[in-house]
C-alpha cells in the first residue's frame, strides 16, 4: 500500500498513525496491513475501574441492603458513583490513545454514537461501555439484543417504567427510530406493539438482567405484519428483516467510515452485503479491502470529530493530563464529552462540530496541548450548579493545561524526518494554494515547532 | 456606524486581500438590511421555580403543597387580588407598573421532559417532545435571515444550539476583547493575510475556510463596533450583571446583531430553596432593572424584547430537602416598551388539575410565544424557522 492509503485507512479505522509506524507499514499488501489490524481488534480488553465502594451492589440481598441505608448514605454512594463516571470518561479517553486493539476502539466510538446513552450509575454505565466494546465488530443481532438487556438503556429510555399495565413507548420508538431504522419507517401501532413486547424487562442492582414475569405482556401482538407471542428479542428479529434496518446502518456507517457525502451505488453494495448475516467485521472488511474506499474523493475529506483531534496529537506527541479535569474541559469546548452525550440522537458529525467559536478553539488545540497557550475562554456552568459554581469555574484552574509532553519520543522519531515528511504524516488533505505557499515561506526553526504549526492549520482538521 | 461605513473602515477591508465573493457576503447583508427590532432571550437555567416566583397567594393548594416553602403573604409584593411577586422581584415589579412587563403562565409543551438537557434541547430547538433538531430556532432564523454569525451573540464563550443553524451559526462572546484577540495571534493573523478566494469553492476545506473567515471578521466587527460604546450605568456586580452589561454595549453601539442569548445559571433548587431562589431572583431583576434603564437612556428600549424561560417549572409539592423537583409548565416574562397585553396575559396556574407526576399542566405552547415573535416582531416568515404553525398570541 501507499503511504497516503496507509494514512487515510488509520485515520479511518483509527486515530491516525506516526512517522515510524507509517514507515514500518509502507510496501507492504493490503492483505497484510488488513489482517494485523483486525487480528489487533480481537483483543477485547474491557475497562475495569476499581468499583470496590460499590460492592453493595452484588449482594444478594442488595435491593434491602440499600433501601436501609439512608438517604444520605445514598446520596453519598451517588456522588462517588458521578465521580466514577468522570474517570470512566478518562479511562475511555486513554484507550483511544494506547490501546493496541486501536480499530476495535474506533469502532466502540461509533457505536457509543449509535446506540446513545448516558448514566449517573458507574456500575451500570461501565457495563454498558464494555458491551459496546465487546460487540463493536461482532453479530449486529446479539449485539441489538444485548443493548436492549443493559440496565444503563433501561433507565435511560424508561424501559424500566414500561409494564404490561401501563406501557411505556420510549424504548420501543427509540429502538426502531434511532437504533435500527430510522424515522418514518414504521407505525405508530408498531411501536406499541414493541412496546409490549418488552414490558417487565429490567435489572438487578448489579445490573443483571431479569425478567419481571408478572410485569410481562404474554398475550398476542401484531408487529410488522407478523403475529405472535413475540417478546423483545423476537421484536428485534423482525426489525433486522427489514432490509431498511441494515440501509440504516450501512448509512452510518458509510458516512462515518467512508465519506459524509453518500455514493448510493456503494451504499447499496455494502447493504446488500451486511443484510446478508448482519456481520459488523465481515462488512468492515469488505469496506477497507475494496479500491474505492482508497479513492482519492474519500481521502481527507471528513471533519474529525474532537475525540479524533485529540487522539490523533497525542498519536504522535504523547502526553498526560496533570488535572484530569482539564480534559473535559476540552471536550466540553469542543462539544464532544464522551458518557455525556446531550440527547439520544447523538452528535450530528462533520460539520456539526464546527461554529465559529469550535473552530477557532480546535485551531488552538496544539498549542493549548504542546506549547502551554493561556486558556482564556470558560466552558459553560453545568445545570446543576449553583449560580456562584455555575460562573467561577476558571478560579480552580490553573490559567494553562497542566499537562506533561513526551518531547523526547517525539524528538527520537522525528529528529531525521524533514520538513516535507513531516507535513505529509500530518495532514492528509488536499492543500489550499495559500496555505501551501504561506507553509513553504514559513521559516522553520524546528520539528517541534512545525509540528504544531501545521497542527493548527484548517487542513489538519480533516482526516 | 452603518455598514457601508464599516466597510471602508475596517482594517479587514484595507489589510486583507479580500475575496470578493466574501465581500460580496457583507454588501448583501447590508441591502438586506431586515429591520431593526432585537431580541434578547435569558435562560434562567436550571429550572426556575415559578409558584415561588409569582405567588398564586389566595390559593389553598399552593399553601397545603408548600408547607414550609410558601411564601407569606407578608412577603409579597401584591400585583393582582391574586398574585403576588417575590420580594425579591421588587425591580421587575417596578417595570410591571410601568407597563414593561407581560406574564404568561402555564406555558409548556405537550409530554413535558424532566431531563434538564432534553428539555432545554426542547426550547432551545422548539422542537416536540419525541422529536430531535439538531439546530435552535434562533439559529435556523440566521440561517435565512441573518447571514453572518454575528446576526446571533451568545453571552458565553462556547455556542448553545439554540444559535446553531443548519448553515449558519452564531457566535459566542462574553469579552469580546478576548474573542477578537484570539483571531489576532500572529500565526492566525498570517494565515488568514494569505487567503485569496479559490479554497471557498471546496467542500469540507472550504467549509472550514470560509468560518474561519467568517469567525475573524464578526470577531473584528463584534469588538470594533462595540468599543465605540461604554455604559455608563453600575450594573450589580456578578456574572450575570455583566452578561447584560455587555448586552446592552451591543445594542447600544448598534451592533447589527439580531438576537441574543443569555443564560443565567443555579437555579436547579433541590435542597435549601428559599434562600438560594431569594438572591438568584434579586440578581435576575436588579440587573434587568439596570439593563432596562440603560437601553432606555440610549432609546434602544423600543426596539428590544426580552423574553425570559426556564427549561421547566418545578413540581408543585415541595420535596423532604426544603426544595422543588423538576416539574412542567412554567411563567415566562416578556419585557418591552410597547406591549400589547400589558400585565398578565392568561389564567393563573391550576394547582387542582396537575399532571400525572403533579406538576402544572400548559395551557400556552412555548412555540406560540416563538412564533408570535418571529412574526410580529422580527417580521418574519415563522411557519419556515419552525417548520410548523402555530397560532399567534397578543402580547406584541
Amino acid at each position: 500500500m501507499k503511504e497516503k492509503e496507509i494514512q487515510h485507512l488509520y485515520w479511518r479505522a483509527g486515530f491516525g498513525l506516526g512517522y515510524n509506524q507509517l514507515q514500518h507499514l509502507k510496501g507492504r499488501s493490503k492483505t497484510n496491513i488488513l489482517g494485523d489490524l483486525f487480528s489487533e481488534a480481537q483483543n477485547y480488553t474491557p475497562i475495569q475501574l476499581d468499583l470496590s465502594e460499590f460492592g453493595v451492589v452484588n449482594r444478594k440481598d442488595a435491593v434491602n441492603v440499600m433501601s436501609n441505608m439512608g438517604a444520605t448514605s445514598l446520596q453519598q454512594l451517588r456522588k462517588k458513583s458521578q465521580e466514577k463516571v468522570k474517570e470512566l470518561n478518562f479511562a475511555w479517553v486513554a484507550k483511544l490513545g494506547d490501546s493496541k486493539a486501536v480499530f476495535r476502539e474506533k469502532m466502540t466510538l461509533f457505536w457509543a454514537n449509535v446506540f446513545v446513552c448516558r448514566d449517573n450509575n458507574i456500575v451500570h454505565l461501565q457495563q454498558y461501555n464494555n458491551t459496546l466494546r465487546h460487540h463493536a465488530l461482532g453479530d449486529f443481532r446479539t449485539f441489538v439484543k444485548a443493548i436492549s438487556r443493559q440496565a444503563s438503556m433501561s433507565k435511560y429510555l424508561n424501559n424500566k417504567q414500561n409494564v404490561k399495565q401501563s406501557p411505556n413507548e420510549n424504548f420501543a420508538r427509540e429502538l426502531m427510530e434511532l437504533f435500527t431504522l430510522g424515522v418514518g419507517n414504521y407505525t405508530e401501532n408498531d411501536i406499541k406493539e414493541a412496546a409490549r413486547a418488552f414490558t417487565g424487562w429490567s435489572f438487578l442492582p448489579n445490573g443483571d438482567f431479569y425478567l419481571r414475569k408478572n410485569k410481562h405482556d404474554f398475550e398476542t401482538k401484531t408487529f410488522f405484519g407478523k403475529t405472535g407471542n413475540f417478546d423483545g428479542d423476537e421484536i428485534i428479529d423482525i426489525i433486522l428483516d427489514q432490509k431498511q434496518c441494515a440501509t440504516f446502518i450501512c448509512t452510518k456507517i458509510y458516512t462515518y467510515f467512508v465519506n459524509p457525502k453518500i455514493d448510493k451505488q456503494r451504499l447499496d453494495e455494502i447493504t446488500n452485503l451486511f443484510y446478508q448475516d448482519y456481520n459488523i467485521e465481515t462488512l468492515m472488511h469488505y469496506i477497507f479491502s475494496s479500491n474505492w474506499f482508497y479513492k482519492e474523493t474519500n481521502i481527507g475529506v471528513k471533519i474529525k470529530s474532537p475525540m479524533e483531534l485529540i487522539a490523533g496529537v497525542y498519536k504522535i506527541v504523547p502526553f498526560s493530563f496533570n488535572n484530569k479535569k482539564q480534559l473535559l474541559y476540552l471536550q466540553k469546548m469542543m462539544g464532544q464529552v464522551l458518557l455525556y452525550p446531550n440527547n439520544v440522537s447523538g452528535w450530528k458529525g462533520d460539520t456539526y462540530w464546527i461554529d465559529s467559536n469550535t473552530l477557532m478553539f480546535r485551531m488552538k488545540l496544539a498549542s493549548l496541548l504542546l506549547n502551554n497557550a493561556v486558556i482564556n475562554l470558560e466552558e459553560k456552568g453545568e445545570f446543576e450548579d449553583s449560580f456562584e459554581r455555575y460562573y467561577k469555574r476558571e478560579q480552580n484552574r490553573n490559567r494553562y493545561l497542566k499537562i506533561t509532553q513526551q518531547w523526547d519520543t517525539f524528538n527520537k522519531e522525528y529528529a531525521g524526518v524533514t520538513p516535507e515528511d513531516l507535513q505529509q504524516v500530518l495532514i492528509l488533505s488536499k492543500m489550499d494554494t495559500d496555505t501551501e505557499n504561506f507553509i513553504k515561506n514559513l521559516s522553520i526553526g524546528s520539528n517541534k515547532d512545525y509540528c504544531i504549526q501545521l497542527m493548527s492549520l484548517p487542513e489538519y482538521q480533516l482526516c | 456606524m452603518k455598514r457601508r461605513n464599516f466597510l471602508k473602515q475596517s482594517t479587514l477591508a484595507s489589510s486583507l486581500v479580500l475575496v470578493p465573493s466574501f465581500v460580496k457576503a457583507f454588501e448583501t447583508v447590508a441591502k438586506e438590511s431586515f429591520g431593526f427590532k432585537k431580541l434578547v432571550i435569558v435562560q434562567l437555567s436550571g429550572g426556575n421555580d415559578g409558584l415561588n416566583t409569582i405567588v398564586p397567594f389566595t390559593n389553598d393548594l399552593y399553601y397545603k403543597n408548600r408547607p414550609n416553602l410558601f411564601i407569606p403573604k407578608k412577603d409579597l409584593i401584591k400585583a393582582t387580588d391574586h398574585l403576588g411577586f417575590h420580594k425579591s422581584l421588587a425591580p421587575l415589579k417596578n417595570l410591571y407598573d410601568q407597563g414593561y412587563l407581560t406574564i404568561l403562565n402555564n406555558v409548556g409543551y405537550p409530554n413535558p421532559n424532566r431531563s434538564h438537557f432534553r428539555s432545554t434541547d426542547i426550547w432551545q430547538t422548539a422542537s416536540d417532545a419525541n422529536e430531535y433538531l439538531s439546530s435552535g430556532w434562533l439559529g435556523r432564523y440566521i440561517d435565512i435571515y441573518g447571514k453572518m454569525p454575528y446576526s446571533g451573540i451568545e453571552l458565553d464563550d462556547s455556542l448553545s444550539l439554540i444559535l446553531k443553524g443548519e448553515t449558519m451559526n452564531g457566535i459566542a462572546t462574553k469579552n469580546p476583547k478576548i474573542l477578537f484577540g484570539n483571531t489576532q495571534t500572529p500565526y492566525f493573523k498570517k494565515l488568514l493575510n494569505k487567503q485569496s478566494e479559490t479554497h471557498l469553492s471546496e467542500h469540507n476545506l472550504g467549509y472550514l475556510y470560509k468560518t474561519m473567515i467568517e469567525a475573524s471578521s464578526s470577531a473584528k466587527y463584534i469588538y470594533e463596533t462595540s468599543t465605540t460604546f461604554e455604559s455608563t450605568f453600575t450594573y450589580p456586580k456578578n456574572p450575570f450583571g455583566e452578561q447584560l452589561k455587555t448586552t446592552a454595549e451591543f445594542i447600544n453601539s448598534h451592533l447589527e446583531s439580531k438576537v441574543y442569548y443569555v443564560s443565567m445559571g443555579g437555579f436547579d433548587t433541590h435542597a435549601n430553596q428559599a434562600n438560594k431562589q431569594s438572591s438568584l431572583l434579586q440578581t435576575y431583576s436588579e440587573s434587568m432593572e439596570v439593563f432596562i434603564k440603560d437601553l432606555k437612556q440610549n432609546d434602544t428600549f423600543k426596539d428590544t424584547l426580552i423574553l425570559t424561560f426556564s427549561e421547566f417549572g418545578r413540581r408543585v409539592k415541595q420535596n423532604a430537602a426544603g426544595g422543588t423537583d423538576h416539574g412542567a409548565a412554567n411563567n415566562v416574562f416578556i419585557l418591552g416598551q410597547n406591549l400589547k397585553t400589558k400585565g398578565f396575559y392568561n389564567e393563573s396556574p391550576d394547582l387542582e388539575n396537575l399532571d400525572a407526576n403533579g406538576d402544572i399542566v400548559h395551557s400556552i405552547d412555548f412555540r406560540s410565544i416563538y412564533a408570535t415573535i418571529l412574526d410580529q416582531w422580527l417580521r418574519v416568515n415563522d411557519t419556515k424557522i419552525l417548520n410548523k404553525t402555530f397560532s399567534k398570541l397578543d402580547f406584541i
